[in-house]
């Protein structure tokens, strides 16, 4: 009953703005660029298109600074209606966003008529803290493993059949290498953060564990499993010869050179456009689960000025509505998997080229609950800024990778103590 | 109209009478605007370091507690002795590059063909925004792809892998930033070569005095001003450097080159700690103001200031 009243009202105000000739003003800012960037865009300009009443002017930001800005935004009284979370980031940012269930207008979750069964129950409740409900699900994203098909044939191999197991990439990647090529770059372009991640992936499939005890009192990757894990990927670079310490994997695969890549489903418009003759598998199963690193964009309504009008809160469910029910464009042009289940059954998805030669597999990894998302911690950021500076000083072979963890885990201790 | 004159004419024996108020009033509109924009920003910045800053929460006065904390943390630290190491880098390579570029045109003279063309060349540049100079020198530096790496092979020398090498990662950004930089002081010092009157190069020749003579006792102490403006301005811009290590090397590898300003917007806009950043800001502001001083002082350049 509550929810057809809410939606009535809603619907009231809206028909109320539209009678009175209003046009509702949304501002939406995101931290996408390069495809997502366009892939957005390309959902807004649909909407802009087929409302008068509502009009959204979407703002994409730069990705290293944008929880900082939506923080300023909110404490400068001028946040924007709309926009994005990492579902990790959720835990550093909920002061600064609006209960969904609680807004000052009611449940805008019900006022925006967004049905909790369109997404997968673990992704829904991700947007879930301390009771409060925070944000509302738009798509999943990870890592996959990119190769090239006229490397592999020129190594010998079969191009339609890319590694699966250790053995067989062990294999793969030797044969690549004798063929005179790059055989594979664990981290996209070699950045920290992907360095770190490139680690994640080895450090789970080994059955490492958590990454910090249940509490967040004390780190945990120190161990065995974790030592390995880095070991590997040390020895990619150092000592396998299978790439170089800083080449740029990016660079490498488009440029024809590289046999074999980690990295994320955005990487499909780069791939697509460069000429490459390109496959994509699976993260391989390297060491007994074949776990890969993802995370979630989420969408989320800043915390708004009081006495900020009922009339905004609905246009900004509805923009959130249509932003959702229309993801299908999110995934064939951006790249990422859609969290709406009824836009991830859409025909024009289902037979595009990203979808058959990419997405699916990508979307499987996900369904079999393979893609292991960061760390979700208050200092979330600053956890894993400790952990990747020492594992790229030890990529780089500039300490051992035990003194590396060590130094990780004490720095990451000493974040977790407050100090 | 009667109203009129009277009302001027008192205007005009107020503004007789306290004869100093024109040129206040003259210097009102800067003054505002350095207030606004300078003064007020900084006064804030140095009493959000007094605070554990969460508006949202309630902030919470902490007098100096950022800056103990500040000073015992081992990353603050590192970044300070980068910012020094990078600055005793980056300063003399771009003021003597600057130098270099401008004697080179100045003994070439304006009459020599090309020269107008070689001045663009070298001043080009600084034109550039600091994330195209980032980006373009991420690409020289590249393992597989950059100019630099290839010049090394072309000599048969094995190439450091510049950006990912902690002992060639701040020097190598430090070139970077000298290309760009170098240009504008190379305008500066041939507007100050250009001051110095030809008459005492004549004088010193039939002296049988040499270049190097005439650089040391002629030019040098003559350039002394235009020394000191590149100098204050150069030291400024160094121990602000922030673009080309952030998109060159966000800090790393490991930590090797992150810098004070890096840390600051680490601290600020990735962890959000407010106070915390204001106070490595303010920190950053007492060194350079402290250097600056010092530069002025070591110059001899006090009267010039003046």
């Amino acid at each position: 009953m509550r929810k057809i009243v809410s939606l009535a009202m809603g619907a009231v105000l809206v028909w109320g703005m539209v009678a009175l000739g209003e046009v509702i003003k949304i501002e939406f800012n995101t931290l996408f660029h390069e495809a997502d960037a366009k892939a957005m865009e390309e959902i807004i300009d649909l909407f802009n298109a087929s409302h008068t009443n509502i009009q959204v002017e979407l703002i994409q930001g730069r990705w290293a600074q944008y929880y900082a800005e939506l923080r300023l935004s909110v404490i400068a009284g001028t946040p924007p209606q709309l926009g994005i979370c990492h579902v990790n980031r959720l835990v550093e940012v909920a002061d600064y966003l609006t209960p969904l269930e609680a807004s000052p207008v009611g449940n805008l979750i019900q006022i925006g008529g967004i049905n909790p069964a369109d997404f997968p129950k673990a992704t829904w409740d991700a947007g879930e803290l301390a009771g409060h409900h925070y944000l509302i699900p738009l798509d999943t994203h990870g890592w996959g493993l990119w190769y090239n098909k006229d490397i592999f044939v020129a190594a010998g191999l079969d191009p339609d059949k890319p590694p699966q197991t250790m053995g067989e990439f062990m294999a793969a990647c030797e044969a690549i290498k004798a063929a005179g090529y790059y055989a594979f770059h664990p981290a996209e372009d070699s950045l920290p953060r992907k360095l770190r991640r490139a680690w994640e992936i080895f450090f789970y499939q080994m059955g490492g564990g958590a990454l910090f005890d249940e509490g967040y009192t004390k780190a945990t990757f120190n161990n065995p499993a974790g030592l390995l894990a880095l070991q590997f990927l040390v020895d990619i670079f150092n000592n396998f010869g299978w790439n170089i310490v800083g080449g740029n994997g990016y660079n490498q695969f488009t440029a024809g050179r590289l046999g074999m890549l980690f990295a994320g489903n955005w990487f499909y418009p780069t791939a697509r456009d460069s000429g490459v003759n390109w496959g994509y598998a699976k993260v391989p199963n390297f060491f007994g689960t074949p776990y890969t690193w993802g995370a979630s964009h989420q969408l989320s309504v800043p915390l708004q000025p009081a006495g900020t009008s009922p009339a905004v809160y609905q246009a900004t469910m509805e923009v959130a509505r249509f932003v959702v029910e229309h993801s299908h464009i999110w995934t064939m042009s951006g790249g990422h998997i859609a969290a709406n289940r009824t836009a991830l059954k859409n025909p024009a998805l289902l037979s595009s080229d990203y979808w058959t030669r990419s997405g699916h597999l990508l979307d499987e990894m996900i369904q079999q609950g393979l893609v292991k998302f960061p760390i979700n911690h208050p200092r979330g950021s600053e956890l894993e800024k400790a952990i990747e500076t020492y594992i790229e000083l030890a990529v780089n072979g500039k300490i051992a990778p035990a003194a590396a963890l060590a130094q990780a885990e004490a720095e990451c201790n000493k974040i977790l103590q407050g100090r | 109209m009667e109203q009129d004159w009277t009302v001027k004419s008192k205007l005009t024996r107020f503004l007789y009478r306290h004869r100093g108020i024109e040129g206040i009033v003259y210097v009102l509109p800067f003054a505002a605007l350095w207030g606004v924009f300078l003064a007020w920003p900084v006064g804030y910045g140095i009493y959000l370091s007094l605070f554990e800053w969460n508006p949202i929460k309630g902030s919470r006065f902490v007098g100096l507690e950022n800056y103990v904390a500040l000073f015992r943390d081992v990353r603050f630290l590192n970044a300070l002795a980068n910012t020094f190491k990078f600055a005793a880098m980056a300063v003399p390579l771009i003021l003597g590059l600057g130098l270099l570029f401008a004697l080179m045109l100045w003994s070439w003279g304006r009459t020599c063909r090309g020269a107008g063309f070689v001045q663009a060349v070298l001043f080009f540049p600084y034109l550039l925004t600091v994330s195209t100079v980032a980006i373009t020198w991420k690409w020289m530096f590249d393992p597989d792809f950059g100019l630099v790496t290839h010049a090394f092979k072309a000599l048969k020398v094995p190439a450091p892998v510049f950006l990912t090498e902690p002992a060639w990662a701040l020097p190598a950004i430090a070139f970077a930033t000298a290309w760009w930089l170098s240009g504008y002081r190379m305008v500066v010092f041939q507007a100050g070569l250009g001051d110095i009157p030809q008459e005492l190069f004549e004088v010193a020749s039939i002296d049988g005095a040499r270049f190097r003579h005439k650089f040391l006792h002629i030019i040098l102490p003559l350039l002394k001003p235009a020394l000191l403006f590149s100098l204050v301005l150069t030291i400024i811009s160094a121990f602000r450097t922030f673009g080309q290590v952030l998109m060159m090397t966000e800090g790393g590898p490991g930590r090797s080159t992150e810098v004070l300003a890096l840390y600051l917007y680490w601290t600020a806009f990735e962890y959000f700690k407010i106070g915390k950043a204001a106070a490595s800001g303010v920190v950053l502001l007492a060194l350079t103001l402290i250097l600056t001083l010092i530069g002025v002082k070591l110059l001899g350049l006090k009267s010039e200031l003046q």
